[in-house]
């Protein structure tokens, strides 16, 4: 064990005559008058209910919360007064601007309100009624296979860091626990209809999983954030707008719809919280250049694995013939157009301006593209 | 960087120019469609559930085909999927089933999922508009809230802490504690929110329950957190909800604590299967859990310490601070403090370690405020 008790407390008599003046009726009321301030918050909107932007309060509202949090490193909540021997829990996102978002808080409200039910909220057995020409539902079966692939690690992605999060960013915490439960969600809801196609699942996608690990792995937050919320959570949200578009089942439509708001969530606030970072943190842009221009190279892995490129050509196109092979090719280059330029969209709003110009992936993908 | 993928695909030309090909003549590899996976056709076993996990248990995707030992997956490839060589190395820390697994894991997961609620529309804040609680009531109160808004945050980073340390084989499990770290989040939030419209704010920090917090985090194995995460903290905290709601002094604090209640009692569910499973399957870890829960019950003895919240749970009980209230409060408490020990041996009794009672420090405790209770007239 890495952390024992102070003491044996059941043989500690300062702890049994504590426990006895209060139970004799001695109370001490030490905490009655806590040093901490007075507020009683109300909700502006009613429809909206109580938000967190409606507790946005003094020295309880993240408004205040400073950029470098010297004197909090226990699991004190904020606003509360501090007293006696509070542990280190060692947290080592310490800094507002490695962390937060500008819209962090809408998003976690906005989350928690659209909540949905992979079980039943997929029409499921519309598979069964209206089953789909075997070569689609292979690729059906590859695709959603590779999109667990993505689903995990940015569910891993969350839950590797919010530990290490100071816990004054109560919010933010919030926030990325009901990430880790959207990839959870979105994970069930692709592992589902990968299976209850008939296909059974596809293949690993080998350079796929190796810049997944290199983006998952980054060394600081903010790194880890660009890579796997504002870029992987884009390429999620392009390729379930894509498959939404040409949806071979209706169970795919509604999945993608799901699928679409989750992500496009993640993608909010990864633009958010780089966007933030640059703003306080002007002296790391070029840090943050440097680490786009170093991993963008796993966007690449990403949209021209086979895994995922030719299960898209055979779903956009809606089959193996010829003609089909050949509309397919031309919606994924408008896929791939898109999602890139997207991409560099985001990166450009949040502050990263050259990022489009210098890019070498850039040039790759629009050859690729033209190709088609 | 903490990881470099083995190749460069900007630099790989046979990659590109296999993506090239691939969208200039159409030509595909397509040799996925030969995966040697398994063909399974999961239908709804019931159509007013849906599509749940149990459907999915089938062949080489169920979660009941997994080896005690998963050797065959250590990347980030789903269960029953084709792995092919060159995927990464996911290094997970836990990759033996008994250590994590629990016998109904999947239908914890899918009850959280379809039992979310939403803090800020769920309970009817605007009804404590015209609620002046008295000044003792309000600040029990809001000192109560301020100890849950700190502690109930320790159940998402804890579990959290080991989600990508298991073997991604164990989906069902990362799905529930993903979920489990969503209701803890939430539950902070339902504990702030309520403090801050008191009227008091927050109060004061509970050093003394921030020593269990920290103990909770720093585990040296999935089981060892679990039953002290799960099965002895989180069982504590189930008794004081359910406590907490019959003193509630609002409609709006019942309702709270009913909705929190259900949450909680789903984690402490998985934590007894876990621990029933670990000891059925893993007995070796017998002794290691055992020495374990003498620390757990050492800091959840110490807990007892923490006046802040005995006081307010006192004042709470009794309805304020006249000597009969105080009196009143001191046996609803004194009864709360035993029921929570009580309950924690129970739970252990029926996990299948009835020889706790023998060793641990804590049922001496327990045995000794029940006779002192007696003695004194406490109907339990």
């Amino acid at each position: 064990m890495a952390f024992y008790a102070d003491k044996d407390y059941t043989t500690d008599q300062t702890v049994f005559e504590a426990v006895n003046q209060v139970m004799s009726g001695n109370l001490t009321l030490f905490w009655y008058d806590a040093k901490t301030e007075k507020v009683k918050g109300k909700p502006t909107d009613l429809r909206r209910g109580l938000t967190y932007k409606d507790l946005d309060l003094g020295s309880y509202g993240y408004s205040s919360i400073p950029e470098n949090l010297r004197t909090s490193q226990s699991m004190v909540a904020r606003g509360s007064e501090k007293w006696g021997n509070l542990p280190d829990m060692g947290y080592v996102v310490n800094r507002k601007s490695e962390i937060w978002a500008d819209n962090v808080t809408y998003l976690y409200e906005e989350d928690k309100s659209r909540r949905w039910t992979p079980a039943v909220d997929v029409p499921w057995s519309d598979l069964d009624a209206h089953p789909i020409a075997a070569p689609i539902e292979a690729a059906c079966s590859q695709l959603y296979t590779f999109l667990q692939e993505c689903a995990l690690v940015s569910m891993d992605f969350a839950a590797r860091w919010v530990p290490l999060v100071n816990q004054d960013f109560i919010e933010q915490k919030s926030w990325m626990c009901a990430q880790m439960f959207n990839w959870a969600r979105l994970n069930e809801a692709f592992r589902k209809r990968a299976l209850c196609g008939g296909a059974g699942l596809g293949r690993a996608s080998v350079s796929g999983e190796q810049g997944l690990k290199e983006w998952l792995w980054a060394d600081s937050y903010p790194k880890g954030s660009l890579s796997i919320n504002l870029s992987l959570g884009g390429i999620v949200l392009a390729i379930c707008r894509h498959v939404a578009a040409f949806a071979p089942s209706k169970v795919d439509r509604v999945l993608m719809g799901y699928a679409m708001q989750d992500s496009a969530r993640q993608t909010a606030y990864g633009s958010g919280q780089l966007r933030y970072y640059l703003t306080h943190r002007p002296a790391e842009m070029s840090a943050m250049q440097e680490y786009v221009d170093d991993s963008e190279h796993v966007m690449l892995a990403l949209l021209g694995s086979p895994e995922l490129i030719e299960p898209l050509i055979i779903i956009s196109g809606g089959g193996l013939q010829k003609d089909q092979v050949q509309a397919g090719r031309a919606a994924v280059a408008k896929f791939l157009r898109l999602a890139i330029s997207e991409y560099f969209e985001r990166l450009e709003a949040a502050g990263l301006a050259a990022s489009r110009t210098r890019s070498r992936i850039a040039p790759v993908v629009e050859r690729i593209s033209a190709a088609a | 960087m903490a990881y470099l993928s083995t190749t460069n695909y900007l630099e790989d030309k046979d990659f590109i120019d296999k993506w090239l090909y691939t969208m200039r003549t159409g030509e595909m590899d397509l040799s996925w469609m030969k995966a040697a996976t398994e063909k399974v056709k999961p239908h709804e076993a019931n159509s007013r559930r849906g599509l749940t996990y149990r459907d999915l248990d089938l062949g080489s995707y169920g979660f009941t085909g997994v080896p005690e030992k998963v050797r065959g997956n250590r990347s980030y490839a789903p269960r029953g999927a084709e792995i092919p060589a060159g995927v990464p190395d996911a290094q997970p820390w836990v990759s033996r089933k008994s250590e994590v697994w629990a016998f109904n894991t999947e239908s914890y997961y899918e009850e959280a999922v379809s039992r979310q609620w939403n803090v800020t529309t769920d309970i009817p804040w605007e009804r404590l508009d015209s609620v002046e609680l008295p000044e003792t009531i309000g600040k029990a109160l809001s000192q109560l809230m301020t100890f849950l808004t700190e502690v109930e945050m320790i159940a998402t980073d804890t579990p959290a802490m080991w989600l990508p340390r298991l073997n991604p084989d164990f989906i069902e499990v990362k799905a529930f504690i993903a979920a489990q770290a969503m209701d803890e989040a939430r539950h902070t939030e339902a504990f702030r929110k309520r403090a801050l419209t008191t009227g008091w704010g927050l109060m004061k920090a509970s050093p003394v329950n921030e020593m269990a917090l920290k103990h909770l985090r720093d585990a040296d194995s999935f089981s060892e957190m679990s039953v002290a995460l799960h099965l002895v903290a989180e069982g504590n905290v189930l008794t004081m909800f359910r406590f907490s709601e019959y003193l509630s002094p609002t409609d709006v604090d019942k309702r709270i604590f009913r909705l929190v209640m259900q949450d909680e009692a789903r984690h402490v569910g998985y934590g007894m299967q876990h621990f029933k499973y670990v000891l059925e399957n893993f007995p070796e870890k017998r002794e290691v859990l055992h020495a374990h829960l003498d620390e757990a019950e050492n800091i959840s003895f110490a807990g007892s310490a923490a006046t802040e919240l005995t006081e307010s749970f006192i004042i709470l009980a009794g309805g304020g601070l006249k000597k009969e209230n105080i009196e009143e409060g001191i046996k609803i408490t004194t009864k709360f403090n035993l029921k929570q020990m009580e309950e924690h041996f129970e739970r252990l009794d029926k996990c299948g370690m009835p020889e706790r009672k023998q060793r641990s420090k804590l049922y001496q405790m327990y045995e000794m405020g029940r006779a002192a209770a007696e003695a004194a007239g406490i109907k339990l």
